[in-house]
């Protein structure tokens, strides 16, 4: 943290920051001792950070989120592969004299220092003139609102509380980068989903790339220009929260993010298209025509995702059996802004959720139904080995 | 002589390190890096170089010898039979008494626990020869309570004086090892148990028993290494029954043979090493029974006459002996012969406070404050570099450190007299003037602070590590990450948070070099005048009113000091949570 921030302002408010803090992760492999035949934790990770983007780390547990992470912040040496920042090494710097600073989940404040010393602690580590520390400090709380706090202990304050000093003491050092490692898991429902817009607007304002590791799907979306979705030490997928959702690059992405039918089907035609592929498919009875994966070939063998929300349902008054394009509904649960069904179809069980149904419209289980999709919110990917 | 282990035993040994530590895996910066060679260096000489003139003058011609002889000769048998017998009577002793008063303490309902607690802790403050001494004057052939109250001819000296002198000076370490313990047993599972349809004295069989078992054989472990490397009390009230350790000193004293000397104590050096490797791996068991935190429910006291009679009676029985010792210790200081000629004197207080007295007095508590400091700060360095650093190799550091305390104080002091007693010499330079002995610097007082140190530093390493372990590594992380480097953090995050643990840390160091004697007897010299060195002299020739008089100051200095340092480190804010 120490070298870049001082010259960067000369009264205490920040500015918009520099173009900076293009981070570059290659080939970073982390293979912790222990057993040799182990899985490495992260097995070759390659990603291109662009200056002043918010991006997620996303997977499940222990797909080796937070050892990347720690990998940027250098509190874990990487086995192999290189890591820069706006073309300078980063791997050879210890942590300390990265141009980062890191938010954690246990917040990790200092017990015996008040707030306003927490906060202030990096800032008087670089030596920085005593007024100049205490402007800085006090413009960092009250931006978090905490000013009335500052000469309040850490255990004097509330969860919400002490994750915004940690927030304050990690932006007043306006490091190259910021990364978070599951900073809102400790809080309330509400209080997650305030904090989530305070950091987002926080980072806006402030332009600092940041690196946020969740595996928290809604905190994933709506914070992120770019998500990272991983597996298993690997990426799966980088892209944007609405490319992710409508066009997974996996089956397992897909079924991650969200929730999806999955449907056995085969290409009938593959056409290139200059918005991507597009292929016609036979799916619950009809023939669709859907937006298809790029890397899908005229015999590769595929899988249909219809996310439930895209399921159609008509009434089909004269079906007396599951067959062709007709189904029968199986389960029906009332959520208030929608419900959910199962439907038993030749294709086998489809989960459709219809938003805002009207009052008297709600199916019985046993009643026979139409079900079609809409084919341009459908995606046709790699069906998984 | 009492403190040589309790740090260790009193708190709760290094649980395997959390995945939580990771910060072995950051690269470490350079500051860091010297800072651990300098400490592995510093070890070396303190402790590792002493060990390897042991071993090389056990193994040379003449050592070897020796150590044929121990097995052959049917004279050392017996010494060495004496000393597994005593260490297995004291362990089993000690560790029934400490047990029953840790039980007393944590499960019985009676007034004056608070009492029973501070009384069972006194033999830790005393110096070695304090209870062998009074228990002479009360039990020995011309004894106040043998003799003179019941008529008795009963001979104190022996087997029997030893194991009871001993028990009493260690049972504190088991007492506080199974106090804890106790405390931190689930009261849920009593629960469970008595639901089931236990009553307490089935809760007590089949429940508390055999979750103290490692508790028992670890105290047991414990007490038996530290009655088998005692020298005091076998000097004093051993009798005709000789151990290995006052062999050892024999030797090297009274035959001139370094050698036999330093083969001797390798014999018990041996389990001394082994006993500290098992108390981890029962330790790491143990850390599955008792998880620490808030307990869940509250324990039920005892009220059942049918218990709290017997143990109750056995409890204050004992309790009432270490009074005694202790009232005669400080009646005896200010009579001309207690027993003999019981009139009231400050002879042995002016004997004590001129010339030789003063002086000793005046070196050992200077020393002592010399090395008081310097063991504290470098066991919680350390600790910190166990806890936080090192990852490969932590096991080993951390060893490399409670050497000082595994290593019986007899093989230690001929250890550093084989080691520093000359020059230390590699082809044409110096690299050390001799450190020990009469030609040595500083009157040889440098190598009595560094025993000091070694001795009392693994308190401090101990108490470190269990704090450091509470604490959530995330804190060092943020600092690091904030710009801080490795030992700026330690400064100013890690140092403050662990202040309750360097003040316990720098309490024992102070007290236990204070009344450290095996190491220092083959160390001390004519220029250097130490305190419990004083005692023993005094003891040899039978002044026993001048022995009770300097234990009786030198409980004062410690307790005085003691009291100093409270004030002086204590925290002034508010008890700060940590995460
Ligand atoms: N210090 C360590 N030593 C050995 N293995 C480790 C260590 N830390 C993590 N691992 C292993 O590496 C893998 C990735 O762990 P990591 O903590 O990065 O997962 P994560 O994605 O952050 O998971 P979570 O969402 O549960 O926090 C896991 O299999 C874990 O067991
Ligand atoms: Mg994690």
């Amino acid at each position: 943290m120490a070298t870049t921030t001082s010259t960067s302002t000369s009264s205490g408010t920040p500015v918009q920051a520099r173009p900076s803090g293009s981070l570059h992760l290659d080939n970073l492999v982390k293979q912790y001792p222990g057993g040799v035949s182990a899985e490495p934790a992260v097995a070759g990770i390659d990603l291109d950070i662009r200056p002043g983007e918010f991006l997620t780390l996303l997977g499940p547990s222990g797909c080796g989120k937070t050892t990347t992470l720690r990998m940027i912040a250098g509190f874990e040496t990487p086995s192999h592969g290189s890591l820069t920042l706006d073309g300078e090494d980063m791997v050879s710097l210890t942590p300390d004299k990265r141009p980062m600073a890191m938010v954690f989940q246990s917040y990790a404040l200092f017990p015996h220092m008040s707030v306003f010393d927490n906060v202030a602690y990096g800032l008087r580590l670089q030596k920085l003139p005593r007024k100049r520390v205490q402007e800085e400090v006090e413009f960092a709380l009250a931006s978090m609102s905490l000013t009335k706090l500052a000469d309040r202990a850490p255990n004097q304050l509330s969860g919400g509380q002490q994750q915004r000093v940690a927030l304050a003491r990690a932006m007043v050092m306006k490091p190259k980068v910021l990364l978070f490692d599951e900073p809102l898991s400790n809080l309330d429902a509400k209080l997650r989903v305030q904090m989530r817009t305070e950091i987002r607007a926080l980072q806006h304002k402030l332009g600092i790339t940041s690196v946020y590791v969740t595996h928290d799907q809604d905190e994933a979306m709506s914070l992120s220009d770019r998500i990272v979705v991983m597996r298993q030490g690997r990426i799966e997928q980088v892209a944007t929260p609405e490319t992710v959702y409508r066009k997974p690059a996996s089956v397992f992405v897909a079924d991650f993010i969200g929730r999806a039918n999955f449907l056995d089907t085969s290409i009938e035609q593959l056409a290139r298209e200059a918005d991507g592929a597009r292929a016609t498919v036979r799916a619950l009875g009809a023939t669709y025509t859907v937006p298809a994966h790029d890397g899908i070939g005229p015999g590769s063998p595929v899988c249909l995702m219809v996310r439930p929300e895209s399921v159609v349902l008509a009434p089909a008054p004269d079906a007396r059996e599951v067959s062709g394009t007709e189904g029968r509904v199986l389960k029906s649960v009332f959520y208030g802004a929608w419900v959910e069904y199962e439907i038993e179809t030749v294709g086998g069980n489809v989960t459709a959720v219809i938003y805002d149904p009207a009052p008297g419209d709600i199916l019985d289980p046993g009643t026979f139904v139409r079900v079609s999709f809409e084919q341009d919110r459908a995606w046709l990917l790699p069906a998984e080995d | 002589m009492s403190l040589d282990t309790l740090p260790a035993a009193a708190l709760p040994a290094a649980p395997p390190p959390r995945r939580g530590s990771r910060q072995g895996g950051a690269r470490m910066d350079t500051v860091t890096k010297l800072v651990i060679t300098a400490v592995v260096l510093i070890l070396a000489i303190l402790i590792g170089y002493p060990l390897v003139r042991i071993l090389t003058q056990a193994f040379g011609a003449e050592g070897l010898e020796t150590l044929r002889n121990i097995a052959t000769s049917s004279a050392n048998r017996a010494v060495l039979l004496n000393t597994v017998v005593l260490g297995v009577l004291v362990g089993a002793v000690g560790t029934a008494i400490g047990f029953a008063f840790a039980y007393a303490q944590a499960r019985l309902d009676f007034r004056g626990r608070k009492l029973l607690h501070l009384i069972a802790l006194l033999p830790i403050v005393s110096p070695p020869f304090a209870v062998a001494t009074a228990v002479i004057t009360l039990f020995g052939r011309s004894g106040l309570v043998t003799n003179k109250m019941l008529g008795l001819d009963y001979n104190i000296y022996g087997l029997t004086g030893l194991t009871l002198v001993l028990s009493l000076s260690f049972f504190p370490v088991a007492y506080m090892n199974l106090l804890g313990m106790l405390r931190s047993l689930d009261p849920a599972t009593d629960e469970a148990a008595s639901s089931l349809g236990a009553n307490r004295w089935k809760i007590f069989r089949s429940v508390t028993i055999p979750m103290l078992i490692p508790g028992f054989a670890s105290c047991f472990l414990l007490l038996f290494v530290e009655a088998i490397a005692d020298l005091a009390n076998p000097l004093v009230i051993g009798g005709d029954f000789t151990v290995l350790s006052s062999r050892a000193y024999i030797a090297i004293t009274g035959e001139y043979d370094v050698a036999s000397g330093a083969a001797y104590s390798l014999v018990l050096l041996l389990p001394g090493l082994l006993v500290f490797l098992v108390q981890r791996y029962w330790a790491e068991r143990r850390s599955v029974v008792s998880v620490t935190g808030k307990p869940s429910g509250n324990i039920t006291l005892l009220r059942s006459p049918l218990a709290r009679i017997p143990l109750l009676t056995v409890v204050l029985a004992i309790a009432a002996l270490i009074v005694a010792i202790y009232v005669t210790v400080f009646v005896g200081a200010f009579t001309a012969i207690l027993g003999v000629n019981n009139t009231f004197t400050l002879a042995n207080y002016r004997y004590v406070l001129s010339g030789i007295g003063s002086d000793a007095m005046f070196t050992t508590t200077i020393l002592a404050l010399i090395a008081t400091p310097v063991a504290g700060v470098l066991g919680m360095v350390l600790a910190w570099l166990v806890v936080r650093k090192v990852r490969r190799g932590r096991g080993a550091l951390d060893f490399l450190g409670m050497l000082g305390l595994a290593v019986p104080g007899t093989v230690l002091g001929i250890g550093y007299a084989l080691a520093f007693n000359k020059p230390f010499i590699i082809g044409n330079i110096q690299l050390l003037p001799a450190l020990a002995g009469g030609g040595a610097i500083f009157g040889g007082a440098l190598a009595i602070v560094m025993v000091y140190v070694i001795r009392s530093m693994p308190s401090g390493q101990r108490s470190g590590i269990a704090a450091l372990q509470q604490i959530d590594p995330a804190i060092d992380e943020a600092s690091t990450s904030l710009g801080a480097s490795g030992l700026r953090t330690f400064r100013s995050i890690t140092l403050p948070l662990i202040r309750p643990a360097l003040l316990s840390g720098l309490t024992y160091a102070f007290a236990r070099a204070m009344t450290t004697l095996s190491p220092i007897i083959f160390i001390t010299t004519p220029q250097t005048k130490i305190m419990t060195s004083q005692i023993l002299s005094e003891v040899d020739s039978g002044r026993f009113g001048n022995a009770f008089a300097y234990c009786t100051i030198l409980i004062a200095i410690v307790l005085g000091v003691i009291g100093l340092m409270n004030l002086l480190i204590r925290d002034r804010r508010a008890p700060a949570r940590v995460n």
